[in-house]
C-alpha cells in the first residue's frame, strides 16, 4: 500500500509540471493585459509607448518565453507568484486571504451536501417506492438540473430580501450560511442517488433479513447493519465530491460576493490581469490535486481492497 | 462538476446485437421519464427548426415604448428591459441551446473518444502519455478549465462552446478507455487478433460498438454540464454577448430587475431548468433500459 | 476617462447608516458608503481611476483648490495664488500650519514632492497628460511654489482641483515604499484605518482636522461622523439589496434600481444632473464612408435618444447633443440647440439619399456596389452600454443600415480602435474639463482615427492657451459649434447621478464636481 501512496504521489509531479507550463501559456496567449489597459487613452501615443515599456521590462514581459517559463517556475518555487499587474502588490498575498474563504465554503457547503444528501437518500431507501421516496429523487433530479447561480439568486431574494434572515452583504459566518446551502444543496443530489442504490443494496441482504427475523428493533438493524455497509459507495461519491465542491464554489463565490479565489479568477480574467490569473489557476490546480490524492490515500487506507486506479 | 466518474465503470456491457437492440428501443418506448424527457426535447428541437414561423416578433427588434410590460396576450412572456418579446428570444434561444449541445458534446465526445480508444488499445507508452495528458486537464476544476480557455480565447458564445467542449473531454476520454480495456481481452477479440484482423478493423468494428450504449448514455449526463457552464459563463459575461437570444444571457440583468419584472427572469431560468431536466429524465431513462442493474 | 466611470457614475460613494454603538473615544454615526469596484491602489500617482480618486479625493487627501458651486477655482489648501502676465507662471501660497496624518508638515516640498513622482519615469505614471506642459516647479520657501509651463496651460486650475493631484505625505511615501497604495497619508477629514482587499475600507475621523476652508461645506466643524466604512460591491443588484435590508441605507443607484427606490418614500433619492460624462458615437475617419459629412449628419439623425435614456438608464440621462457634457464649464446651450442633429429618422433617410445611399435587395441600402454594413465596436460588461448597442443598431435597421455589434473588456476594445478594422465606435468619457475636446478630437484624435481639419485643430489648440475662464468658455462655445458642424462624432446622452440615501440622512451634499462633502453628513434625531 505505502507503494501505492508513493506511486500516486510521484505521478502528482508530472501533473504539477504540466499545472504549471499550462498555467503559464495563459499569460503568453492573452493577446491584451492590465498593463495596457492602464496607459491606453490617458498618454498621447508616445508617451504610453515609453510607458508600456518600462512596465514591459518591469514585469519581464520582453524576454523570451522559455527564459519567462523558467523564471516563473523558479518564482513558484520560491513562494513568488509575481505582481498584480493591477494592484502592484504580491499575487500571493492577494490570494493567500481569499484562499481560506474558498476552503471554508468548500467544507461548509461539504457537510451541507454530506448531511443532506444522506438522510434523504436513506430514507428513501429505507421508505423506497412510497411518496417519500419519488419525492426526495424527483427533488434531487431538480437538483441536477438547476442552474447553481439561478438558484442562488432565488435563495438571497426568499431569505435575505423578502424574509430578512440573513444579511445580504455580511461576511462573517452569517455571510457563509446561503452560499453553502445552495453549492451544498447542489451537490448533495448525486450524493443523495447513490446514498439510496446503495442503502437499497444493503437493505436487501440476507442477513439483514436474519437480524429482523431476530427480532431486532428496526433503528439498530438500519443503522448500525445496512448503514455502515452502504457507508462504502457514500463516501467513495463523497470524495469525489469534495473536488468538486471545490470547482463549483466558483461561480457561487461570484453570486454571493463571496470574497474567496473563484471571485478572484472570474474578476482577473475580466481585467486580464494575467498574474493573479495564473496564480489563482495554479493554486486551485494544485489544491485540487492534492484533495483528490488526500481523498485516495484516505480510501485505501479505509479499504486496501480498492486501489483506486486513475492512470 | 456534480458528475461522478465512478459511475461509467458500471456501465460495461456485452455486445449488443440487433435483436437487443430492437429490444432496447420497446423497452424505451415504454418508458414514462424517456416519454417526458424525449418529449421536451423534441419540443424543444421542432422551436429551433421552426423558429422564424413560430415566433410572433423579431427576437432583436427594440421598442422602448413596451419596454418592461408584465405577460400578457400580446406578450406570452412580458417583454425585457428593451421592449423585446421574452417569448420569441426563448423559441431562438432553443436554437443556441442545441447548439452548444452539439458542439459541446462533439468536441468532447471526438477528441474524448479517439484519445480513449488509442489509449486503450494501443502501444503501452502511448495509454501513458495520453493518461498523464488526461490527468493534467483534470487536474484542474471543471469551471476553473473553462475558465482557462475563456481566458486565452476571450469571451463569446463560440469559445464558450469550445471551453465547455475541452473541459468534457476528459470524461470521454477515461469512459472509452476503461470500456476498451474491458473488452480488449474477451474472446472473441482475441480470436479475431489471432486471425490477423488489423487494429483499427478490430477498434472500429467491434470495439466501437460496444462503446456506443455507455457513450451515449454518459453523453445526456455530460451534456446538461455543458450547457449549464456556458449559460452561466453567458450569466458572467465571458460566454454569449448581448443580444445574443441565449438564456444564460437573458439572465445577466436578473438581480436587478427580479423585484421590478419577473418575469424576465423567471423566462429564461425556467427555461434552461426545463431543457436540462429533460436530457437528465432522458438520460435516467436509457440508463434504465440499458442497463438496469445500476437502477 | 476609464469605462470604470460607469460602475462608479461620479460619485459612487453613499451613505448609509449602521447602528453602531458609539465607541467610547469617538461620538458620531458610522457611515457606510457603496464602492462600485475594489481601488487596485490608494497611491493616486498610480492611477486615473474614478474610484480611487473617489475614495481619496472626498476623505483622506486635500488639494491646492477646490471648485465651487460655479465652477470656479477657490483657495484650499493653498491660500492665494498669482499669474504671471505671460500666463507661463502660476505661483501658490499656501496656508501654514497643516499637518498630514502623521503629524508631518504639508508644505511646499510635499507638493512638489507629488509633481516629480508623477514625473518620474519609473513610476509611468497616468497622471502625465494633468500637468501638461509643465516646465519647472520651484520652491523659494517652505509656503510658496512656483509652477512654470512651456506654454500657457488652460486646464491646470480644474486639475488641480482633482484628486489625482491632490497631496501624500512624504515621509509615509518614503517609508512604506511600495506598499503605500495600502496605505494612504494625507491632510483631509477621514484618515486610513485599513483595507480588507475587496471587501471594504475603514476610515475614521482625523482628531486633528484644520478649520474647514471651503466655502460650500455646511459643517464649519469637526466631520460630524465618526468612521466611514467603504464596502466594495460591485453588483447593483446587491446595493439595491442591502439598501432594503439597511446594511447599506444608501447607494448610487443604476438604470434598474432607480425605480425601485425613486418613489418610495422610505428614501431620499438625490440626482445630479450637472455631470460630465457623455456617451457619443466616432467614426473610422481613416474609411472614405465616414469621410462624408452627410453620413455622419445622417447617424446624428438616426438615432433615437430617448429610447436609450430609457433602456439604459430608466430615463435618468439626458440625450445630448453637443460634444462637451453638459456638466463641464464651457458648455454652451444656445450653440448645442442650434446645431445640434437630434432624433429625425426622415431627415435621416434623406441625407443618406442624398449622399448616394439607394436601397438594394431586402432593403438594404447601397453606394457603388458598396452594401451599408458596418461593424460597431464597444467594450463589454455594462448593462447600460449593451442596451444602447442594441437600440443603435435597431435604429440602423429601420434605415437599412446593417450593423454587426462587437464588444470586448476595455483593454483589448480601446486600443484595438487604432487598427483600421472597424467602422464605428461608441464609446464613453468622462472629464470635468473642456480639455476633453483636444484630447478627444483634434487630429489626429484620441484613436488615430480622425482626419486633420484646420478650423477644429486651430480653435481648440487656442481655447487651450485662454487662462481667463471666461475668454475660454466663449473659446468653447466656437469650439462646439465646429465640432457640431463637422458631425466629427455623434453626441448621445449623459447619464444623471442617482444616489438613494435613506429617510434619516442630512447634509448629503455634492460638489460641484459631484464629489461628496463627507463631513457634512448626520443623522435626523429620532
Amino acid at each position: 500500500m505505502s507503494t501505492y501512496i508513493l506511486r500516486r504521489l510521484l505521478l502528482t509531479v508530472p501533473v504539477v509540471i504540466g499545472i504549471l507550463f499550462t498555467t503559464f501559456l495563459i499569460k503568453a496567449a492573452i493577446p491584451s493585459d492590465a498593463v495596457v489597459t492602464m496607459y491606453q487613452g490617458q498618454l498621447s501615443e508616445q508617451d504610453a509607448s515609453k510607458a508600456i515599456a518600462i512596465m514591459r521590462h518591469k514585469y519581464g514581459l520582453d524576454r523570451p518565453w522559455y527564459m519567462q517559463f523558467l523564471s516563473y517556475t523558479e518564482g513558484v518555487l520560491t513562494g513568488n507568484l509575481g505582481q498584480s499587474i493591477r494592484t502592484r502588490q504580491p499575487v500571493i498575498k492577494e490570494i493567500g486571504y481569499r484562499y481560506r474563504n474558498t476552503l471554508e465554503l468548500t467544507f461548509a457547503a461539504f457537510l451541507v451536501a454530506l448531511t443532506v444528501g444522506v438522510v434523504s437518500g436513506v430514507v428513501a431507501a429505507y421508505f423506497k417506492d412510497t411518496w417519500l421516496d419519488i419525492t426526495s429523487m424527483t427533488v434531487s433530479l431538480f437538483g441536477i438540473s438547476m442552474p447553481a447561480f439561478f438558484f442562488g439568486l432565488v435563495l438571497i431574494m426568499v431569505v435575505s430580501v423578502w424574509l430578512r434572515w440573513l444579511p445580504v452583504i455580511e461576511n462573517g459566518w452569517q455571510g457563509l450560511i446561503l452560499p453553502a446551502l445552495t453549492l451544498g444543496l447542489i451537490e448533495a443530489a448525486p450524493l443523495a442517488r447513490v446514498a439510496r442504490s446503495s442503502m437499497v443494496e444493503a437493505l436487501g441482504r440476507d442477513y439483514i433479513r436474519a437480524a429482523r427475523a431476530k427480532g431486532m428493533p428496526e433503528s439498530v438493524v438500519v443503522l448500525r447493519h445496512a448503514l455502515p455497509n452502504a457507508l462504502l459507495s457514500i463516501v467513495t461519491l463523497a470524495g469525489l465530491q469534495i473536488g468538486s465542491l471545490f470547482g463549483g464554489a466558483f461561480i457561487i463565490e461570484v453570486i454571493f460576493s463571496w470574497h474567496g479565489i473563484g471571485e478572484l479568477a472570474v474578476e482577473a480574467i475580466q481585467w486580464r490581469d494575467f498574474t493573479i490569473t495564473q496564480g489563482v489557476i495554479l493554486i486551485s490546480a494544485t489544491t485540487y490535486v492534492l484533495i483528490n490524492l488526500v481523498v485516495d490515500i484516505l480510501y485505501t487506507w479505509i479499504d486496501p481492497r480498492i486501489v483506486v486506479d486513475k492512470s | 462538476m456534480s458528475f461522478t466518474t465512478a459511475e461509467p465503470s458500471l456501465l460495461a456491457l456485452p455486445a449488443a446485437a440487433a435483436g437487443s437492440r430492437r429490444a432496447t428501443l420497446h423497452a424505451l418506448l415504454h418508458n414514462r421519464t424517456a416519454w417526458i424527457g424525449g418529449g421536451v426535447l423534441l419540443l424543444i428541437i421542432f422551436a429551433a427548426a421552426f423558429a422564424p414561423w413560430i415566433v410572433p416578433y423579431d427576437p432583436y427588434r427594440v421598442d422602448p415604448i413596451v419596454r418592461l410590460q408584465p405577460p400578457s396576450l400580446a406578450h406570452l412572456f412580458g417583454t425585457d428591459a428593451l421592449g423585446r418579446d421574452i417569448f420569441s428570444r426563448i423559441v431562438y434561444g432553443t436554437r443556441l441551446f442545441l447548439l452548444i449541445c452539439a458542439i459541446a458534446a462533439s468536441i468532447a465526445a471526438s477528441i474524448g473518444v479517439t484519445l480513449g480508444l488509442l489509449a486503450g488499445s494501443g502501444p503501452a507508452w502511448l495509454d501513458m502519455l495520453i493518461m498523464r495528458l488526461i490527468d493534467v486537464l483534470l487536474a484542474f476544476p471543471y469551471i476553473l478549465l473553462v475558465l482557462a480557455v475563456i481566458a486565452i480565447l476571450g469571451p463569446s458564445l463560440w469559445t464558450a462552446m469550445v471551453a465547455v467542449g475541452i473541459a468534457g473531454i476528459p470524461g470521454y476520454a477515461r469512459l472509452v478507455r476503461a470500456e476498451v480495456l474491458s473488452v480488449r481481452s474477451l474472446e472473441y477479440v482475441e480470436a479475431m487478433r489471432a486471425a490477423g484482423a488489423g487494429v483499427w478493423r478490430i477498434r472500429l468494428g467491434t470495439i466501437l460498438p460496444n462503446v456506443v450504449s455507455p457513450l451515449i448514455v454518459y453523453g445526456t449526463f455530460a451534456t446538461p454540464l455543458a450547457v449549464l457552464a456556458a449559460a452561466a459563463l453567458s450569466f458572467l459575461g465571458l460566454g454569449a454577448q448581448p443580444p445574443a437570444a441565449e438564456w444564460g444571457a437573458m439572465l445577466v440583468n436578473a438581480r436587478t430587475l427580479m423585484f421590478t419584472a419577473w418575469w424576465t427572469v423567471a423566462a429564461p431560468g425556467m427555461a434552461i431548468f426545463v431543457a436540462i431536466l429533460s436530457l437528465n429524465l432522458l438520460g435516467n431513462a436509457l440508463r434504465d433500459v440499458l442497463d438496469p442493474r445500476s437502477r | 476617462m476609464l469605462r470604470r466611470t460607469l460602475i462608479s457614475l461620479a460619485p459612487s460613494l453613499a451613505l448609509g447608516l449602521v447602528e453602531a454603538p458609539a465607541r467610547a473615544a469617538d461620538a458620531g454615526p458610522t457611515l457606510t458608503f457603496r464602492l462600485g469596484e475594489d481601488p487596485e491602489t490608494l497611491y493616486n500617482v498610480q492611477s486615473i481611476s474614478l474610484t480611487v480618486a473617489e475614495v481619496l479625493g472626498d476623505q483622506i487627501l486635500e488639494g491646492l483648490v477646490y471648485l465651487d458651486r460655479k465652477g470656479l477655482p477657490q483657495p484650499w489648501l493653498a491660500q492665494s495664488w498669482s499669474v504671471s502676465d505671460d500666463q507661463k507662471e502660476i505661483t501658490f501660497k499656501l496656508r501654514p500650519g497643516v499637518k498630514f496624518h502623521d503629524g508631518t508638515d504639508f508644505n511646499a516640498d510635499a507638493v512638489k514632492f507629488h509633481f516629480t513622482a508623477i514625473q518620474d519615469p519609473q513610476n509611468a505614471s497616468p497622471l502625465l497628460p494633468l500637468i501638461g506642459p509643465l516646465h519647472a516647479l520651484d520652491v523659494p520657501d517652505p509656503l510658496t511654489v512656483r509652477f512654470t509651463f512651456a506654454k500657457p496651460f488652460a486646464p491646470f486650475f480644474t486639475n488641480l482641483s482633482l484628486a489625482q493631484l491632490y497631496f501624500n505625505s512624504p515621509t509615509a511615501v518614503a517609508k512604506y515604499g511600495k506598499t503605500y497604495g495600502r496605505h494612504p497619508v494625507g491632510t483631509g477629514p477621514y484618515r486610513f484605518v485599513s483595507w480588507n482587499p475587496g471587501a471594504e475600507i475603514d476610515l475614521e475621523r482625523n482628531p486633528d482636522y484644520h478649520p474647514q476652508w471651503r466655502s460650500d461645506a455646511e459643517n464649519k466643524g469637526a466631520p460630524y461622523a465618526a468612521r466611514i466604512v467603504l464596502r466594495v460591491i460591485e453588483e447593483d443588484g446587491v446595493a439595491a439589496e442591502a439598501l432594503e435590508t439597511g446594511e447599506l441605507t444608501a447607494s448610487n443607484l443604476t438604470a434598474d434600481i432607480i425605480p425601485r427606490f425613486v418613489h418610495d418614500p422610505g428614501y431620499k433619492v438625490i440626482i445630479n444632473k450637472n455631470v460630465t460624462n457623455l456617451l457619443f458615437l466616432e467614426f473610422n475617419e481613416r474609411r472614405p464612408t465616414f469621410q462624408d459629412f452627410r453620413f455622419r449628419q445622417a447617424m446624428s439623425y438616426a438615432i433615437n435618444r430617448e429610447a436609450i435614456v430609457q433602456a439604459s438608464w430608466s430615463g435618468y440621462a439626458a440625450p445630448a447633443l453637443g460634444p462637451l457634457a453638459v456638466g463641464i464649464p464651457g458648455y454652451d446651450a444656445g450653440v448645442v440647440a442650434k446645431y445640434g442633429m437630434p432624433y429625425d429618422p426622415a431627415k435621416a433617410k434623406a441625407l443618406l439619399a442624398d449622399a448616394g445611399w439607394k436601397p438594394g435587395p431586402g432593403g438594404l441600402l447601397e453606394k457603388n456596389g458598396q452594401k451599408a454594413r458596418f461593424l460597431i465596436k464597444s467594450y463589454a460588461g455594462f448593462t447600460a452600454i449593451d442596451r444602447a448597442l442594441a437600440v443603435i443598431q435597431s435604429n440602423l435597421k429601420d434605415l437599412g443600415v446593417d450593423a454587426t455589434l462587437q464588444t470586448s473588456d476595455w483593454g483589448v476594445f480601446y486600443p484595438s480602435l487604432l487598427r483600421d478594422d472597424w467602422d464605428m465606435d461608441l464609446d464613453r468619457w468622462t472629464w470635468p474639463d473642456g480639455a476633453v475636446l483636444t484630447q478627444l478630437f483634434r487630429s489626429p484624435g484620441h484613436r488615430n482615427s480622425t482626419l486633420p481639419d484646420p478650423k477644429v485643430d486651430s480653435v481648440l489648440d487656442r481655447c487651450n492657451t485662454l487662462m481667463e475662464p471666461t475668454q475660454r468658455n466663449v473659446c468653447l462655445g466656437e469650439a462646439q459649434q465646429v465640432l457640431l458642424q463637422a458631425m466629427t462624432i455623434v453626441p448621445i446622452l449623459t447619464n444623471w447621478t442617482v444616489i438613494a440615501t435613506q429617510k434619516n440622512v442630512l447634509g448629503y451634499d455634492l460638489d460641484f464636481e459631484g464629489g461628496l462633502i463627507p463631513g457634512d453628513v448626520h443623522l435626523a434625531k429620532t
